[in-house]
């Protein structure tokens, strides 16, 4: 023992002193938390932009009601968005002079094939989400967990995150889990766990919503 | 200030603290444990929309099942049962429901191909659907130029409905009389039916309404008929009927039967001539009919004045006791069994072997119409009924040239209808013989498969296919790449039924009339063209009156024309039954020479003369085979997870095959313990299974239920096409068994084959 | 009623097979296998490595020819209550993950394929074989993807599988019943694709504890038996047979044991806890 604390005064000259050990260790916080706070969001997500652009407001001016296009199909399922057919209702002809529309013509109604719409609020293909549950069984209203998509000008863009390959809106923008989100609230299975704690006092059992 | 290894450390302890502080490690965690849920290869299906889409299954040959089709993006999902349908009222067989795995499955032909290699060496050429119809027109051209028409023949799955139609008219207007049919267990009662009662048609067994049916081998809930009509029936859905099995192995019909008589395998006539006998004796048979519309119950005249025996005195050679040292069956359930039948309220005997396509015979099928005939339960409810053709509008005028009428006065080659066999209307089986029989060149020099997968299905398979290699070209309309279409030189492939349009008009066994519609579920998947619009195509390519015969610009048009009176309604609900079809008071029921029920066929072609040889009769087959070297006797049986004709298994019913049915590609054979002790064999032993028409290595499989000295093997195996799902697992039974002409009829009379087992 | 309670009515689904009525046919399984996207592999001869979420069996009386008896029994997951029916099931008991759960709204037993990381514990925990491993990843050759089923996840290797009672179609039919202001699933609106694909109607599926379903009244029949029911597990599935033999088999008797007498004297000893 003694040998080591006589190497260690006789070292002390040559060693750095405390002040600039710690200011190496602020450098590697602060440029840790710099580095993890903004650019490894920017890093973890891709973002993209939807095939063409579409202002709910417009519609929603036009329509009336969510339901005009994001209605319930007779076997109690949810349509989610639109499909081809259902625009041709009103788009097989340009109604407007919007350049959108005009797009939305020329490369998916006359060419048939589907917008791939990219979905911000997909939940993976193991989990089973009840439109009707919620909509009809429980009276709540789309802007609770889709935001006020309804008067949105212009859709926003998709941030996809680039392991899980799941739309941003599921975890939510804010990289921590607390607060009030973005767009909506998040749809993790611990938030949807939590809200059907709190209104139906059980978090449910797995075959709920999973399937 | 110096720089050393701390501040290095104290740089990594900042760093790593700092990231806990950010959401770098809980989100990663959280995100990798999510992607170790979701492998990218592990596929999702789309959502969408449910359609479900109506139309009638044609998967096995005795197709005519009512289907609802789940859809989802234009995507079959999943095939139900359609409860309405009057054939099968919901009710379907597994094979049925698997149809979306051959539909999206390896085993479809994907375009029109021509063979690259050597025949059966599975090398194909691409080719378009123009070059493949005139590679077929030019030949069928050049027989013609060569004033042989009539050597071009056709062999189709059905002989009824719009296809079958187009497929005889073609080969009339070409100049051909060679339409033949592929084999059914119909065949030999649809026969019975005709000489019988003078009615040619498809057969109905009310079964639903009778409350007494003794079936002679017919395999009713092993796939015999219409498999999902069966089941729809099954003796209890509903109503308490009395089901007797007659057959040496416990099938699982015997097992669900109320009584199962192990006859002895080929003693079926016997059998019920010995039930008739007691019948007659005790005086408990139908007496009005009998007496007022039946020709040939007791010994008769004919108007030369000669005496003919009838069908009373014959019976008296059937004793009950002679009947019981025949059959291995006491003689007590003989007379008990007969007694049950003819007190029965609505009894009906029933015939027709399963899945595989020995049809026993004519003289089985006349001895147990026989039975129905005295017991009158001709055209009565719970009885048997002949269904006529639905009305379809007929497109008779056609002119013929001299070419083609010269060769429509050729005999047929399989010899059906000719002097040699005339009763019968198609012999398939006789065909690999007429081939070897000719001097010189194949009688056959084109042959167009539409239907029936002869090259799997045809007894002695092997025989056949070296018979078949003599015909010159052989061209395959077949939507899977099946045994025949294997061994063709060109494929012309049609849509899978889940893709087309067709009819489908009474099945064998159902006692209504009715037509079904096959309608496109989904699009066509493939560069596949429906065979109604290729013989359209073929048609207009040879021009001149074969040209003008088919005047509709594709077959839709041609089927929409044909049923126009009925196509509303099929349209609308899928199927069409004709409620007003009554089956024919016995006053006028019968269209034969004495205008009744005819015991004594008198048509009946009867090469010897002799009376007994009109009348039904027990004539024991004779197996070809040594019976000191081949001590066993070979029993095919069909099995529901099996499918034993044209169309192989699909996967799914191949998962459902028990491991002592299928090992790894090993086939078994069942075996009763006491038959295999004395053999010296065991549980799974391997062996070697030798009959005079080849050889099989097969695996034993102990079986209280099947009759001593019998070995059987399932019906469906030992397919060498379609995909590496089926391929090479087992063998075929087919390829084992004999086909013996019966004299007459020329109908296989081989149900069986003799066989000997060896350690292998 | 506030809507909210829908949640709260308990529901004990459960089904009873009339072995009388089955053929062996086997498009209980086929069905199965095209509703839940089982996958399959080129050879499926060994049973204990193959996917099945029902299978068929095959028994026999043993007896020589002629007097050969054979019947079948379909046989899914038990759906098993647990002895003291509080859903303490065996798989749920032992599983670490929580991948499988008892339902309590439905008496269903569940099984999560993205939580269950396929220890495979469970399946020893099962005395009725229910469950099954994935060994290999699946494949579904040439366009075989397009048939598969969007309402049932996909499996991937290394996971445990097991019958649901095709909750899925519970789901739908509940969304229906949402829709049209119902509180309760009419009893033909839920069936699973096995009872739904059975062409002789040997299979009958509802609520045990609903007395207008006929599976309450069938589940009490004198005929209705379950499998080894000596276990205590209190399956949901019920079988019916007028064979004693059938009956002897689907347990473990010692001699001179009645079946009958079994399952009176478990119940005694139920009522005894």
């Amino acid at each position: 023992m003694s040998t080591q604390s006589d190497n260690q005064t006789a070292s002390a000259v040559n060693r750095s002193s405390g002040w600039v050990i710690f200011v190496f260790f602020l450098i590697g916080l602060i440029a840790s938390m710099i580095t993890g706070w903004t650019a490894f969001p920017k890093l973890l997500y891709s973002t993209k932009e939807q095939p063409i652009d579409f202002s709910h407001k417009v519609h929603i001016e036009q329509l009336g009601d969510c339901r005009a296009c994001h209605f319930f199909r007779d076997d109690g399922s949810f349509s989610g968005a639109p499909s081809l057919d259902e625009c041709k209702d009103c788009h097989m002809y340009p109604m407007t002079g919007n350049p959108n529309e005009q797009k939305f013509i020329e490369e998916y109604i006359e060419k048939d094939k589907e917008v791939p719409w990219l979905n911000y609020a997909e939940q993976p293909p193991c989990v089973f989400f009840s439109h009707a549950a919620h909509v009809k069984g429980s009276d709540m209203q789309c802007e609770t967990c889709h935001g006020d998509m309804g008067h949105s000008d212009s859709l926003r863009e998709y941030q996809e995150n680039r392991i899980t390959g799941y739309s941003r809106d599921i975890w939510g923008y804010s990289m921590l889990p607390i607060g009030e989100a973005e767009h909506g609230p998040r749809q993790k299975m611990n938030d949807c766990a939590a809200c059907h704690l709190k209104k139906t006092g059980s978090k449910g059992d797995c075959f709920q919503c999973h399937k | 200030m110096k720089i050393d290894r701390r501040c290095f450390l104290s740089f990594v302890i900042g760093g790593a603290l700092g990231t806990a502080l950010t959401p770098v490690p809980w989100k990663l965690t959280d995100d990798i444990a999510i992607w170790t849920q979701n492998w990218p290869w592990t596929p999702v299906p789309e959502e969408g929309p449910s359609i479900y889409k109506k139309s009638v299954c044609t998967i096995c040959s005795g197709g005519g099942c009512g289907i609802n089709v789940r859809t989802i993006k234009g995507q079959a999902k999943k095939i139900e049962g359609q409860p309405d349908y009057p054939v099968n009222r919901g009710s379907i067989c597994p094979l049925g429901i698997s149809a979306t795995q051959h539909l999206y499955g390896p085993s479809r032909i994907q375009s029109p191909l021509k063979r690259a290699g050597k025949r059966g060496e599975g090398r194909w050429e691409k080719i378009s659907w123009d070059e493949a119809i005139s590679t077929v027109s030019e030949k069928l051209s050049a027989l013609r130029n060569q004033k042989k028409p009539h050597t071009v023949t056709c062999i189709a799955g059905s002989d009824r409905g719009t296809v079958a139609y187009l497929l005889e008219r073609f080969l009339t207007a070409y100049g051909s009389p060679n339409f033949i049919r592929a084999l059914s267990s119909f065949d030999a009662y649809e026969l019975a039916f005709s000489l019988t009662q003078g009615q040619q048609g498809t057969l109905g067994y009310d079964l639903a309404n009778s409350d007494f049916i003794v079936s002679f081998g017919a395999e009713l809930m092993d796939g015999w008929g219409t498999a999902g009509q069966m089941f729809s029936l099954y003796p209890g859905n509903g109503k308490k009927s009395n089901l007797v099995q007659v057959e040496p192995r416990l099938s699982d019909t015997a097992a669900m039967a109320n009584q199962w008589i192990a006859a002895k395998p080929g003693t079926e006539s016997a059998l019920a001539l010995g039930i008739a006998h007691v019948i007659v004796r005790d005086n408990l048979y139908n007496k009005n009919f009998i007496n007022n519309h039946c020709f040939g119950f007791e010994d008769w005249e004919d108007k030369n004045g000669k005496a003919h025996q009838g069908y009373r005195s014959l019976l008296r050679q059937y004793p009950p006791a002679k009947v019981a040292e025949t059959t291995g069956i006491d003689k007590g359930t003989i007379e008990s069994l007969a007694r049950g039948f003819a007190r029965a309220k609505r009894p009906v005997a029933i015939g027709g072997r399963g899945g595989h396509l020995a049809s026993g015979g004519l003289d089985e099928a006349l001895a147990v119409q026989a039975l129905n005939a005295l017991v009158g339960n001709i055209n009565q409810p719970g009885g048997v009924v002949v269904v006529p053709e639905p009305d379809y509008l007929s497109w008779s005028e056609m002119k013929t040239d001299k070419t083609a009428s010269e060769g429509l006065r050729q005999p047929r080659i399989d010899e059906a209808g000719t002097d040699k066999f005339p009763n019968t209307r198609f012999l398939l089986n006789r065909i690999p013989e007429a081939i070897n029989r000719a001097k010189g060149e194949s009688p056959i020099q084109a042959l167009l498969v539409t239907g029936g997968n002869p090259l799997y299905t045809m007894p002695n398979t092997e025989a056949a296919k070296k018979a078949f290699d003599k015909i010159p070209f052989i061209a395959s309309f077949s939507t899977y790449m099946d045994e025949t279409a294997q061994h063709a030189d060109i494929l012309l492939p049609n849509h899978h039924f889940l893709e087309r349009y067709e009819d489908v008009p009474t099945p064998a066994g159902t006692p209504t009339r009715v037509i079904g519609l096959t309608r496109p579920v989904v699009k066509p998947r493939f560069d596949t063209l429906h065979i109604g619009d290729v013989i359209i195509r073929i048609a207009g390519s040879l021009g001149g009156f074969i040209g003008q015969a088919f005047p509709w610009k594709n077959y839709q048009e041609f089927l929409k024309q044909t049923l126009s009176k009925q196509w509303e309604t099929l349209e609308k609900q899928g199927y069409w039954v004709d409620s007003e079809f009554i089956p024919p008071r016995w006053a006028r029921a019968f269209n034969t020479p004495s205008g009744k029920y005819e015991f004594y066929p008198q048509e009946r072609n009867n090469p010897s003369g002799k009376d007994t040889d009109a009348l039904p009769g027990f004539r024991p087959a004779d197996l070809p085979g040594n019976p000191d070297k081949m001590p066993l006797t070979l029993l095919p049986y069909s099995s529901i997870r099996i499918a034993g004709g044209a169309v192989a298994n699909p996967p799914f019913m191949t998962k459902t095959v028990d491991a002592d049915v299928i090992r790894n590609n090993d086939i078994f054979v069942e075996l009763n313990p006491g038959t295999a002790k004395k053999l010296g064999f065991s549980e799974g032993d391997a062996a070697i299974l030798k009959t005079p028409a080849g050889e099989a290595r097969v695996r034993i499989h102990l079986f209280e239920g099947l009759m001593p000295g019998l070995v059987a093997m399932p019906t469906g195996l030992g397919r060498n096409a379609f995909s590496s799902y089926i391929a090479g697992k087992g063998a075929n039974v087919n390829a084992l068994l004999a086909d013996i002409a019966e004299p007459g009829s020329g109908l296989n009379k081989a149900w069986a084959s003799r066989a000997s087992l060896v350690k292998a | 009623m506030t809507k909210q309670e829908q949640h709260t009515s308990t529901k004990r689904y459960g089904m009873v097979i009339d072995l009388d009525r089955c053929t062996g046919c086997g498009a209980c399984m086929v069905a199965c296998y095209a509703e839940n996207n089982v996958p399959f592999s080129k050879d499926e001869s060994d049973k204990m490595l193959t996917l099945n979420w029902i299978r068929v069996f095959k028994v026999d009386n043993g007896k020589p020819f002629p007097d050969t008896e054979i019947c079948y029994i379909p046989k899914p997951c038990m759906q098993c209550d647990g002895e003291h029916m509080d859903g303490h099931s065996p798989c749920v008991s032992v599983c670490p993950a929580v991948a499988t759960d008892y339902d309590h709204l439905t008496g269903i037993v569940s099984q999560i394929y993205t939580r269950c990381f396929g220890c495979r514990y469970c399946m020893a925990a099962c005395p009725y074989h229910a469950r099954k491993f994935n060994w290999w990843d699946p494949v579904w050759p040439a366009e075989m993807e397009k048939y598969l089923n969007p309402d049932v996840s996909v499996r991937m290797r290394g996971v445990v599988e097991k019958c649901s009672f095709c909750y899925h179609r519970y789901q739908k039919a509940r969304n229906k019943a949402y829709l049209e202001g119902r509180d309760e699933v009419y009893e033909d609106e839920y069936q699973p694709a096995c009872v739904e694909a059975c062409p002789t109607k040997a299979i009958t599926f509802g609520d045990l504890l609903n007395p207008e379903h006929q599976v309450y009244k069938l589940s009490k029949s004198r005929k209705a038996f379950r499998l080894l029911e000596k276990l205590n597990t209190n399956p949901k599935v019920y079988y019916m047979t007028s064979k004693k033999w059938v009956r002897r088999k689907t347990d473990n008797y010692i001699e001179n044991e009645s079946p009958g007498e079994t399952r009176n004297s478990s119940k005694t000893q139920k009522a005894s806890h």
